[in-house]
This record gives structure tokens, sequence and C-alpha cells, in this order.
């Protein structure tokens, strides 16, 4: 039984677009320490759960709560780290330099005169060292490879001190070697840093056997605290509606 | 040519009308919203329609339609999801057509509304300067001090919105004062062409990639060293001023173009 407050407390959330039901009676809870990852189909509701979650969305019915807040009353956004779904494939002849974005970071609660101060500036070259990006940091982001533009929007998702990070479809526009180091410090943040890492995914294949939960989304929800148990091929079958062939654990190699 | 009055007037004018016009710009044409100059100085030309119909100071009239027009657009834009481009022309051509309405319906189609579409640096008053110091200088603070959101709104409006951000007050707060800075310069550049000071020197500064804030100075020193370059030369050669400040600045921007070619 657990007795720490949800860091995301979901209750019977449902969501229609044009009459379409996108999400479906979604009831589940995300705890402090735990790394989730959410698969499902393409179309399935995944990027609109995440939004739904971080008020970018208005469910049609339901009510999310963050730290036991109704999300329109929670303020201490600087908790939150989002790296969104095309964070990767920026515009190129955007006038920022690696630093100007992660910089960004450091804006949430500021007041009206919205300078950076010394700290801010320790917390972005922090933030930057641990992502390895810190040696890019005077080059325009336009001119970054895909894996490096991810580390720098990570980076700004750390600047800020979050205590969870949520990521949608964090490996589009990245090559396979990228992709390693970015599973090795996404451990890394969790492990060593105690970071919330809520990530969304359709690729299955990816699945790292750090996550200690598993949410599938296709509408409705069915969370596992046992992914391996998750993985078998008859849930993923169902799920995306084919027949699946995954692999389960890709460090211990188990293939279903 | 400074041993005039009315030429300082007009310098000082002009100058702190490029510095107003592209630091808004910035923001303007990073959110890919360059249209909005041309409309509101259109919607502010209503305002002057009604003044001088009225016998009134066009100015602050003139404020309060770029105002109006501006918050309609961020009402459209934000409520009906309507796209941005599609609102921007909307506005653009009816307020054009209701200013010539009201001007012709009212017989006070005259030189007057001709120095406003095309501006008249060289009438420029000292009550102008004055209100331009003043009210610019305020706009001006409201945008620096919000300066780095503007720039993480214009860079990413949702994750803004996640870290906090009240991108919609801010985004009222740039249409607003993007509206006033309007009003104050068709005096002087015209409505015809101020949107060419908000856009082309910031198009100009973003052929040299740079960061955030090597574009906004750069930005400003093609906006400023136009108007003095474009006023000096309507001087010497009898030139109408905004049209001049305008081919001065396109100037600049083609050779930008020429000397950061890839």
């Amino acid at each position: 039984m657990r007795f720490s407050l949800p860091i995301f407390d979901i209750r019977n959330l449902s969501l229609q677009i044009a009459n379409q039901t996108i999400l479906k009676n979604i009831s589940l809870q995300i705890f402090e320490g735990e790394y989730v990852a959410i698969i499902g189909p393409n179309g399935g509701g995944k990027t609109t759960f995440a939004r739904t979650l971080l008020g970018l969305q208005k469910p049609t019915s339901g009510e999310v709560l963050i730290y036991g807040k109704p999300i329109e009353q929670f303020k201490n956004w600087e908790k939150i780290g989002y790296v969104p779904q095309r964070a990767t494939l920026t515009d190129k002849n955007f006038p920022a330099t690696a630093l100007d974005i992660v910089k960004m970071g450091r804006l949430a609660n500021k007041g009206f005169f919205a300078f950076y101060n010394e700290e801010d500036n320790n917390k972005v070259q922090e933030a930057m060292e641990k992502m390895s990006v810190w040696q890019l940091r005077e080059r325009l982001i336009g001119e970054l490879s895909g894996g490096q533009r991810q580390r720098v929007m990570i980076a700004r998702a750390l600047a800020s001190d979050p205590s969870v990070l949520i990521l949608d479809e964090p490996n589009t526009g990245v090559d396979i070697i990228s992709q390693k180091i970015f599973y090795d410090l996404l451990r890394e943040l969790h492990t060593n840093d105690h970071i919330t890492i809520l990530f969304i995914t359709h690729d299955i294949g990816v699945i790292a056997d750090d996550i200690t939960k598993l949410i599938t989304i296709n509408q409705t929800a069915q969370v596992c605290t046992s992914p391996k148990e998750a993985l078998s091929c008859e849930d993923m079958s169902k799920l995306y509606g084919v027949q699946a062939h995954l692999l389960a654990n890709h460090r211990k190699g188990d293939i279903c | 040519m400074l041993e005039y009055d009315f030429m300082q007037r007009a310098f000082i004018a002009g100058i702190l009308i490029a510095i107003l016009a592209s630091i808004s710009g910035t923001f303007i044409v990073l959110r890919r919203y360059s249209m909005i100059g041309e409309t509101l100085a259109h919607a502010s030309l209503v305002g002057v329609a009604v003044a001088l119909v009225a016998g009134s100071n066009p100015l602050w009239i003139a404020v309060l339609f770029a105002l109006i027009a501006a918050w309609l657009i961020e009402l459209l834009r934000d409520r009906f999801e309507l796209y941005s481009d599609a609102v921007l022309s909307i506005l653009l051509s009816g307020s054009l057509a209701l200013a010539i309405v009201i001007v012709s319906a009212g017989g006070a189609f005259n030189s007057s509304l001709f120095s406003y579409l095309f501006g008249s640096i060289l009438a420029v008053s000292k009550e102008d300067v004055i209100t331009i110091v003043i009210v610019g200088g305020i706009a001006l603070v409201a945008i620096l001090a919000n300066a780095h959101k503007l720039y993480f709104i214009a860079y990413d409006e949702e994750v803004a919105q996640v870290s906090g951000i009240p991108v919609r007050l801010l985004n009222f707060l740039l249409v607003s004062v993007v509206a006033i800075i309007i009003s104050l310069s068709i005096r002087v550049v015209g409505s015809l062409l101020i949107g060419a000071l908000m856009v082309i020197p910031v198009t100009a500064a973003l052929q040299f990639r740079r960061g955030f804030l090597a574009t906004m100075i750069l930005s400003l020193l093609f906006s400023v060293f136009s108007v003095i370059g474009g006023m000096t030369l309507s001087y010497f050669f009898s030139l109408p001023s905004g049209a001049t400040i305008v081919l001065f600045v396109i100037f600049i921007f083609i050779i930008s173009l020429l000397i950061t070619k890839r």
C-alpha cells in the first residue's frame, strides 16, 4: 500500500473531440520515483492523454489532480519538465543557440521583470553538463543533430529542477546510437537524481527493463505494475490489433 | 540639415520609432505574425478617419481603434481557431474599406488622410515627439521586461504554457503594445509603410543566423540605420521620407541576403 501523495491522480478521465471518443474513463495514479512508459498504437490517444495531464487539453469529464491540486489551481509548474513530441523537429532558422533554449527552462514562475540571475546561469550550466551539451552552448539549435537537439530539450526541462519528466515520443528524428545514449541518461536521471520519468512511445521494441509501470493506452488505459507481465504477446496483439512479436526485455533478452 | 528644428524632431521621432518597431517586430516575425503590423496600421487609419471627420486629435482615437482590432484578432484566433493570416487579411481590407467610407461620407477625403497613409515625418510636432517618448517608452519597457518569456512563447507556445508562463496574457500584451507602437508610428512613417519597418530589419537580421540577443541588436541597428539613411536621402533629394526609409531598409535586406548567401 502506498502512502505518498501521487504526482498525477487521474480520475474517470474521458475526452471526446468532435463526437469522437479519444479517451474513455481512465483512472490511474503516478507516484514519485516511478519510471512509467506509456505505449499504444498511433492514434490511440497517448499524446492527448499527456496533453490532458499537462492542462493543454480540457477533459470532457473527470479530473486530473497534480500533487493533490486540481490542475487549474496547480502553480508549481517548475516541478514538471515536458519534452513534446516535435521537440527535435525544430524550425532550423529560429535564432536560438542551445544556451538560449536551455535558459527558457528557468522562466517558470518568474514575475513581470523576468531576467536571469546567477542561480539561473548555474542551473542552466548544470543541466547542460548533465546532458553533455555544455560544449554546444553557442551553436544554433538548427545546426545540431537530432540526438544533440533531444539532449538540449531535456536539459531545458531539467533546468527548472523538476521532480517529474514527461517525454512524448522522445526519439522522433534520432539515430539509434543517440537513442542508446538517451536511455542510459534517463536511467541515470531516475536512479541518481530520483526524477520520476513518464515517457510515451509507440515503439514497443525500445522499452527498457528499467520501467516500474507500464500504461497501455488505446482509448482506455490498462496499468501494469509488472511490465514484463504486460508485455505478453496476447496483450500486445489486443492493443495493436495485430500479431505482435516483440523484445520484451531488451537487456535480458527474453523474447516473446 | 540638423540646424532646422523640424529636422531634429523628425530624426528623434524616426529613431525612436525605428527602435520600437524593430524590437516589437522581432517577436512578431518569429511568431509568423508579420502581417499584423499592416493590419493594425489600417485599423488605426479607421481611428484617423473618425477623428478627421469629427475634427479631433487623431492619435488617441487611432490608438483606440488599433487596440480594438488587436484584441479582436487575438479573440478570433484563440476562440474561433481561425487561421491567423486569414484573420489578418480580413481585418486589413475591412479596416481600409471602413476608413475610406468614413472619410468620404464625412467629406474629409483630403491631404490629411493622405499624410497618414504615407507618413509626413517633416511635419512632426513637438507634442508628437513627447507623446512618442512617453507612450513608446512605456511600451518598450513592457516588451523588454517580458522579452525572455515572449521569446519562449515564439519558440514553443505549448511548452511555455506548461512551464507556467501566462501565455494568453502575454499574447494579449504583445498585440496591445504593437497596436500602440503602430498608432504612434503612422504619423511619421505612414500606415502603408510601417509594417515594413517592423518586418524587414528583423528578416535581414535573421539571415546572419545568430542567437536571440544578437538577432535583436542587429535588427535594431538595421532599423535605426535605415531611418537615418532614408531621412538624410529624403532631405537632400527632396524624396518622400516614409517611402525612402522603406526602400533603404529593403536595400539593407538585399545586402544581408547577398553577404550571408550559403
